[in-house]
């Protein structure tokens, strides 16, 4: 394999050695040694032997040594460098996976996914030459440029040493569009992927580029927690679920997996976890005043993968659902008091609450009052009213989505409705859809029953009042009034709770744009705003444990982050990515060879021959 | 206490002197003189020494004739003696400039001064040559006996050397003064680019047996020398220049020594003798342990 040069200009070096020999032989000065007679001196320089190849090399080996530094001098200045690749990039972005899998171990006090890649690409930020550029792009959940397009050893070797795990799942699509829109202003043709391989095997993408997937060994056996969810059971209790799972190469282990609030520990089970079982544990806990939950892993043998290993869950406090019902709606009042858990209000020795958990009315007054879930009874909503009249005519349901939890074992067959909601005529079937509502009862000229998502809050209203149907007086009607209770437990965060994910922390419940001081694991501390309505967004949390946000005046509130990922805990890699247009690109787990820059080799080799023509002068000279 | 007897020269010391009356050169006895000598010749002569017997021929001298074999056995035998033949020693030494380095030259003068002593000693005719000095090369005629021992010495102890004559264009320029047979003791270093095969065959054919002593310096012998050099010829001041010499040095002895192995061939295969010295050596151990182990004097 030949060598190519980058700086191929500086071979007008070359050139010097016409004055180096001219200054040779002008300059050579030998000791002069006076002899008796140069017969047999003579005799010995016309022998064959001493004109020989090498006897002549011998002779002016000071100047061929100085011949040959300056040769390895101009050779080194021309930047010559060994072609390792069929195709030679010039600009290339490297897109390296930092998701909670490259911080996964291969071995008890191995190195992690991260460092290997960090290794390699070490490796090739030394090799890199004079008129190629890297600029580094890390990708977890989201990707961002580390560098831009620079040739900077330090700079990217800085930014290298810098990076550090995520505890969150891949997404290689986000790293590959921000290439892309790096390539809108620097165009490159080629972009170099490393990761362990866990990541989605199909991206939603279209490649401008050539992608070379380098993927790096996958780690060792692991398990962790991969669900950690609770949901609320009869008489205030808690249902506490942990999912565990293990990666493919997993090796049977055993260990514990602990419950714990704070320093307390709730709950302790000991696990026998095996190559392909996910075992699901439950843990029965009294409810109370909220509170955040840890689970922890803790395994007798190796476990490559820390960060799964802990998921924290915050548990809402108890409290009975607050519910408007206007006593004029009587049925509806009497089918909340079947219902455990329920303050049904007006009540005239309570006071109202500040938010009502669900909100039931036939009057447009009420529906001002704030709350999670409205059910506006014989209502239409005002941006409806051109789209929909109703008719005092009878009317039956034509059908309805079974699959909606407000409708779910509510049968609306045989039920007479003595008004009839009447679309206008020229109405198109998704004019409702275009004003964001979903029709979940459609009678036999226009909708019965329709929803809306309202900003944080869900609205339902029937076109018809239920006193003018036969609903109050069918089984289904209790039963949709429980699903509009479950539906406000769930609106209210009441009815289960589920781990927070690690990526972006979203809570909410404080002053008005407070400033709040949020600390977490390694050294995470980071101040934000909250917003108008007390919410803070946008907060990362790069790291899974548990983070503690401080406000002045309040007591400060601990939310945890989880990973909480079954692809991320068990390991897999993909041998081959999938692309839009049956794109495919196969992973090499070959390290990506670089061009071997050979400058050093040889500015060497030149500091040697130099090291040895110094000696061959300064050696000492016998006269005679 | 006596007073040492004062130095006849500085060439030899009275010890040297004296165990070299003892002594004499050893020739083949074939290049003499028909002059009456000392040195006794291969054919019979008139000498008191016997030498054989031989069968009474007539018309040889009835003087010779053995009388008491007669009278035994009734039978002339004629008594033979020795011939005792005059010996011409030519003594040629070389003080050109390469003679001048590390006490060649002077071990030269010594050696002549030593071989001169013995012929004269031994009653032979000596002469002396001296090649390659400064100006006119200087000329000992032939003269004999111990009362010459002065001027040769004085001969010896002025040659100039430092002239650039080579040795056999030296030893032409010897012959052409030359006449006698006898042996010629040619003491040089030999290195000279010239034909020396035919200055021998010249010494040859003029009846002198070739008796070449080869002085070389330590330095010429051993030397040890190392790197780039510029060598100067001390005769013709022209210029080698050596690079790596230290590595040169196997191939130098191996052609040093082929030049002495030529020499001694020539000297050889004209009844002559070679012998190369040091010029580090004693003249005692040259003179009375080499010369005489190598049968030069007896």
């Amino acid at each position: 394999m030949l060598p190519a040069f980058t700086s191929l200009g500086n071979a007008w070096l070359l050139a010097l050695l016409v004055p180096l020999v001219a200054f040779y032989f002008l300059k050579l000065k030998r000791p002069r040694m006076a002899i008796p007679s140069l017969v047999l001196w003579r005799q010995v320089l016309n022998d064959q032997r001493v004109n020989s190849p090498f006897q002549r090399f011998k002779r002016n080996i000071l100047l061929l040594l100085q011949i040959l530094v300056l040769v390895l001098l101009a050779l080194a200045a021309m930047q010559p460098f060994l072609r390792r690749e069929a195709s030679r990039a010039h600009r290339m972005p490297v897109l390296i996976d930092v998701s909670a899998s490259m911080a996964s171990l291969d071995h008890p006090r191995g190195a992690t996914r991260l460092d290997e890649v960090k290794r390699q690409l070490r490796e090739r930020i030394d090799a890199l030459l004079p008129d190629q550029e890297l600029s580094l792009v890390a990708f977890g959940k989201t990707a961002r440029r580390l560098t831009p397009f620079t040739n900077n050893h330090r700079e990217l070797r800085e930014a290298l040493d810098a990076l550090t795990v995520e505890d969150v799942p891949s997404d290689v699509e986000e790293a590959l569009r921000l290439a892309q829109a790096l390539g809108r202003t620097e165009p490159f043709d080629k972009v170099l992927l490393l990761s362990d391989g866990n990541l989605p095997t199909q991206a939603n993408f279209e490649l401008p580029f050539q992608i070379d997937f380098q993927k790096i060994a996958p780690g060792g056996s692991n398990f962790g927690i991969t669900a950690f969810s609770a949901r609320r059971a009869p008489g205030g209790h808690w249902q506490v679920f942990v999912q565990l799972a293990g990666s493919a190469n997993a090796e049977s282990t055993t260990g514990a997996l602990e419950l714990r609030q704070g320093d307390k520990v709730l709950a302790h089970e000991d696990v026998s976890l095996t190559r392909g079982s996910n075992p699901r544990l439950a843990f029965d806990l009294a409810g109370g005043p909220g509170a955040v939950l840890e689970a922890r892993l803790r395994l007798n043998d190796f476990d490559s993968l820390a960060a799964d290993d802990a998921a924290w869950l915050t548990l809402p406090a108890s409290r009975p659902l607050a519910i408007f019902v206007p006593e004029s709606l009587a049925a509806y009042r009497h089918a909340l008091e079947a219902i455990p858990d329920v303050n049904v209000f007006p009540q005239s020795d309570a006071a109202t609450p500040a938010v009502f958990d669900l909100l039931i009315t036939d009057k447009e007054e009420d529906l001002q009052q704030p709350a999670r879930v409205r059910c506006a009874i014989g209502i239409i909503p005002p941006d409806v009213r051109s789209l929909v009249t109703v008719e005092t005519k009878n009317s039956q349901a034509i059908d309805w989505r079974h699959d909606s939890p407000l409708l779910q074992h509510v049968n609306l067959r045989d039920v007479v409705f003595m008004e009839q909601p009447v679309s206008a005529a020229g109405t198109s079937e998704d004019a409702l859809a275009k004003l964001g509502y979903d029709i979940l009862v459609q009678g036999e000229h226009g909708p019965l029953m329709i929803e809306k998502r309202d900003g944080e809050g869900l609205r339902v209203s029937l076109l018809f009042h239920t006193d003018r149907s036969t609903l109050p007086y069918r089984v289904g009607f209790p039963i949709w009034i429980s699903n509009l209770v479950q539906a406000a437990l769930h609106e209210s965060g009441l009815a289960e709770a589920e781990a927070a994910h690690t990526g972006v922390l979203s809570t909410e419940g404080f002053v008005a744009n407070a400033s709040c001081t949020i600390t977490g694991p390694g050294n995470y501390r980071r101040t934000v705003q909250a917003d108008a309505q007390g919410r803070l967004t946008g907060v990362p949390a790069p790291r899974a444990g548990e983070y503690t946000i401080t406000t002045s005046g309040a007591s400060p509130q601990p939310v945890g982050a989880s990973l909480l990922s079954a692809s991320e805990t068990s390991l897999a890699a993909v041998d081959q990515l999938q692309f839009n247009d049956q794109l495919t690109v196969a992973a090499s787990t070959a390290p990506a060879k670089s061009d071997r820059t050979l400058w050093w080799v040889i500015a060497f080799a030149a500091f040697v021959a130099l090291l040895v023509e110094w000696w061959w002068f300064q050696r000492p000279v016998r006269a005679v | 206490m006596t007073a040492p007897a004062p130095q006849l020269t500085t060439l030899l010391t009275n010890r040297d002197l004296d165990r070299l009356a003892r002594l004499r050169l050893k020739v083949s006895r074939r290049f003499t003189n028909r002059g009456r000598g000392e040195h006794l010749g291969v054919k019979g002569g008139t000498s008191t020494e016997f030498c054989d017997y031989r069968d009474y021929a007539p018309g040889d001298d009835v003087r010779f004739v053995d009388w008491n074999i007669f009278a035994r056995i009734q039978r002339p035998y004629l008594k033979q003696f020795h011939q005792e033949e005059e010996l011409h020693v030519a003594v040629l030494i070389d003080a050109s400039r390469s003679m001048l380095f590390e006490e060649k030259f002077e071990l030269a003068q010594r050696l002549a001064a030593a071989l001169g002593v013995l012929g004269l000693r031994g009653g032979e005719k000596l002469s002396a040559y001296a090649m390659g000095t400064a100006g006119p090369s200087p000329r000992l005629r032939p003269t004999r006996g111990r009362s010459a021992q002065g001027k040769f010495f004085s001969f010896l102890e002025n040659i100039e050397g430092g002239g650039e004559t080579p040795v056999e264009r030296g030893i032409e320029g010897f012959l052409r003064q030359h006449s006698g047979r006898g042996v010629a003791v040619v003491i040089s270093d030999f290195l000279s680019e010239g034909d020396i095969r035919r200055a021998f065959n010249l010494l040859h054919n003029a009846g002198l047996e070739i008796l070449a002593v080869q002085i070389l310096a330590p330095s010429e012998l051993e030397p040890e020398i190392a790197g780039d050099l510029r060598f100067v010829d001390s005769e013709t001041a022209s210029h080698l220049d050596i690079s790596g010499a230290g590595d040169l040095l196997a191939l130098y002895h191996e052609y040093r020594l082929a030049h002495e192995a030529q020499l001694t061939s020539l000297c050889q295969q004209r009844s002559g003798k070679f012998l190369s010295v040091s010029s580090a050596e004693p003249l005692e151990r040259v003179v009375f342990d080499i010369m005489r182990r190598r049968g030069w004097i007896v």
